[in-house]
């Protein structure tokens, strides 16, 4: 297998609070093939957007290290981390906070390339917003709109035309999609896949959304109060799911399909345990119906099962 | 023999504002029945809660109007209904859900106090022992240890939450629950284990239910009819078999499940529906979808569709059948 283009060793982030340290992310080891998607999956406070930020050194890193094309880009200072930045970049969640509302569309799509002074001519930054607003399906004639005049979809669309406004390799997809309405959400869905196909790009799609993670990834990993759980190829986690919360998140999904298959099977109990000086042992162990003693005395670890199906449970034989 | 218990008859409703008049509802007919859940589906902007607030007439009073239209709850019509009797109804008859629990609790009264609050308002020959017992009594109904009544909203995630809301609404045992996207906040496990408990609370006090939301699995899950809505109107209704195994829909509808990825399917590419929604201070003449469709003939630039019936529970609006 050749080399990743990104890869994580190691990666911790901890956060300190009044009541003591928050395990955001504790020790998670993914990597990404170039011109792959990984999804990352979890509900909410699972730190899959702190592993984002943590990729991009948008946050600093506790312990570990980040790969990027074998090189620990958590040693760069900061003019290489500068050079850095422009291959890898970020679409945000919300669009209606992650633009800023007093400038245009094409200040906010010019500005990457302002600050990393990458297009040094006036007209030719021009042309370049306004090859990116048409990649992206951006009328011509929104160039000098504010994002306040325009809705949820199109401003999704600004936000990916400023994250390709310097070309990047690698992208981190932070829920890009959450905030819009299903049928904008799939325009946007049929976008990213698009742009990926034409310019090999290499996505960490982040999201809590189970059919839209399968429909874009490549591989998948799950994560659960800061560690990831299970990591498999799309298809394999989605037909053989082994660890049991993966498996209660799959069964929770509402499908819009009638029939016996989508009655609601068991529904798990409880609800996520708080992620300050969490104790030893499996994080799920006090909501999964089938822990044992040794579960709550030991972290497991992620071990290979084949099928390049790893699962961190101490069920899976 | 149903029986019906809200009627809307070609309800129109505007809000005005400084530019221009929107038409967020245009002639809207709907019926439920007792004890019958009804899905009401549609993107952001179509109407669905404007619907849902001219029932409960929680309308803003200055920027918004009913224009027309009748809302039949029994034989009262509510929008003739004075603000003085709508609050008796409002509680006792029908209740409502918001969609964001964190929001919709005071956060400087107990959960036992807001809960008994309503009691007290519609409940007044109870004692306060007597409210006290049932306090406990709805905690429990939803899944809540009735020992936290008296925790602060702040002391509860999400999904306890909403228990707590829908605890609320359910104080007086209404004839008709409106659910506002009722789980759109809260992640799946939770989301599952509200819905498993709304949908045992439905069987159990047999409370006719709206339930809004623009996700289709949720209603498959819960909604015995399914109403899809589209700039103010409902473009297609009928039962969930209708809707989801039925052979003809409106090309809306097709485009609505077009967008959603299969789970169990291996699709390279997703069928959206093209463009926005049009603007609702600018609607179309003739069929309001018709500059999205795929389908569009000449007829539906200029004449409005009417309600076509496919069978006896199935119904389009759509020039095509």
């Amino acid at each position: 297998m050749n080399v990743p283009l990104i890869r994580t060793n190691g990666l911790k982030k901890y956060f300190k609070t009044p009541m003591g340290e928050l395990h955001a992310v504790d020790n998670v080891n993914i990597s990404i093939q170039k011109g792959q998607t990984l999804g990352i999956v979890g509900e909410s406070g699972c730190g899959k957007s702190t592993l984002g930020r943590l990729l991009l050194r948008l946050l600093d890193v506790t312990e570990g290290e980040v790969l990027y094309e074998n090189e620990n880009i958590i040693a760069y200072n900061k003019n290489k981390m500068m050079e850095m930045r422009k291959k890898m970049q970020m679409i945000f969640q919300d669009p209606y906070a992650s633009l800023n509302p007093r400038m245009t569309l094409s200040e906010i799509i010019l500005e990457p390339m302002k600050v990393c002074k990458t297009i040094q001519d006036k007209n030719e930054m021009f042309e370049k917003v306004y090859d990116l607003m048409k990649i992206v399906g951006l009328d011509e004639r929104y160039v000098n709109t504010y994002p306040h005049e325009l809705d949820g979809g199109r401003r999704q669309r600004i936000g990916i035309a400023r994250a390709l406004a310097l070309d990047p390799q690698f992208i981190v997809c932070d829920e890009p999609v959450s905030a819009l309405d299903i049928s904008i959400q799939a325009q946007i869905l049929n976008l990213l896949m698009d742009l990926q196909e034409e310019r090999g790009l290499t996505y960490m799609f982040i999201t809590h959304d189970l059919s839209v993670v399968k429909h874009i990834s490549d591989e998948i990993a799950v994560m659960y109060l800061g560690q990831c759980v299970e990591k498999a190829p799309s298809e394999e986690l989605f037909k053989n799911p082994m660890h049991p919360y993966t498996k209660a998140l799959l069964d929770s999904i509402p499908l819009p399909k009638l029939g016996k298959e989508n009655k609601l099977k068991e529904v798990i109990k409880g609800e996520v345990t708080s992620p300050i000086n969490p104790k030893p042992g499996c994080r799920f162990a006090a909501r999964c119906s089938r822990a044992m003693k040794i579960c709550t005395q030991k972290d497991p670890k992620l071990k290979d099962y084949g099928n390049e199906h790893f699962v961190a449970c101490y069920l899976c034989k | 023999m149903t029986d019906k218990l809200l009627e809307i008859k070609d309800l129109y409703v505007t809000y005005e504002t400084d530019d221009a008049k929107v038409y967020a509802v245009n002639g809207l007919d709907l019926t439920v029945n007792k004890g019958e859940t009804l899905g009401l589906v549609g993107e952001t902007g179509a109407g669905k809660t404007t619907t849902a607030l001219s029932i409960m007439k929680l309308l803003p009073d200055r920027v918004s109007k009913i224009n027309n239209g009748q809302i039949l709850l029994g034989d009262i019509d509510l929008i003739k209904v004075k603000e003085t009797d709508m609050r008796l109804i409002r509680g006792e008859r029908i209740s409502m859900i918001f969609q964001d629990p964190m929001s919709s609790l005071n956060p400087t009264l107990t959960i036992g106090e807001q809960i008994e609050e309503v009691l007290e308002l519609h409940e007044k020959d109870m004692s306060k022992e007597q409210r006290g017992r049932r306090v406990d009594e709805i905690l429990k109904l939803v899944g809540l240890p009735a020992d936290r009544k008296n925790d602060f909203p702040h002391q509860f995630s999400g999904g306890m939450k909403q228990r707590v809301v829908i605890a609320i609404a359910l104080a007086c045992e209404p004839e008709l629950l409106l659910a506002d996207e009722p789980t759109t906040a809260l992640d799946v496990t939770i989301q599952a284990q509200v819905l498993q408990m709304m949908r045992e609370l439905k069987d159990k006090l047999n409370t006719a239910m709206i339930l809004i939301t623009h996700d289709l699995g949720v209603v498959a899950q819960i909604c015995d009819k399914v109403a899809i809505m589209y700039a103010g109107e409902i473009i297609e209704m009928g039962t969930l078999k209708n809707i989801y195994e039925g052979e003809k829909h409106h090309p809306y509808t097709i485009g609505l499940f077009g967008s959603i990825p299969d789970i169990h399917k291996a699709t390279k590419r997703l069928n959206p529906i093209v463009g926005m929604m049009s603007d609702p201070t600018n609607l179309p003449e003739g069929c309001k979808f018709y500059d999205r469709c795929p389908k569009c003939i000449d007829i539906c630039k200029t004449e409005k569709p009417i309600n076509k019936g496919i069978n006896d529970t199935h119904m389009i609006k759509c020039h095509l059948f």
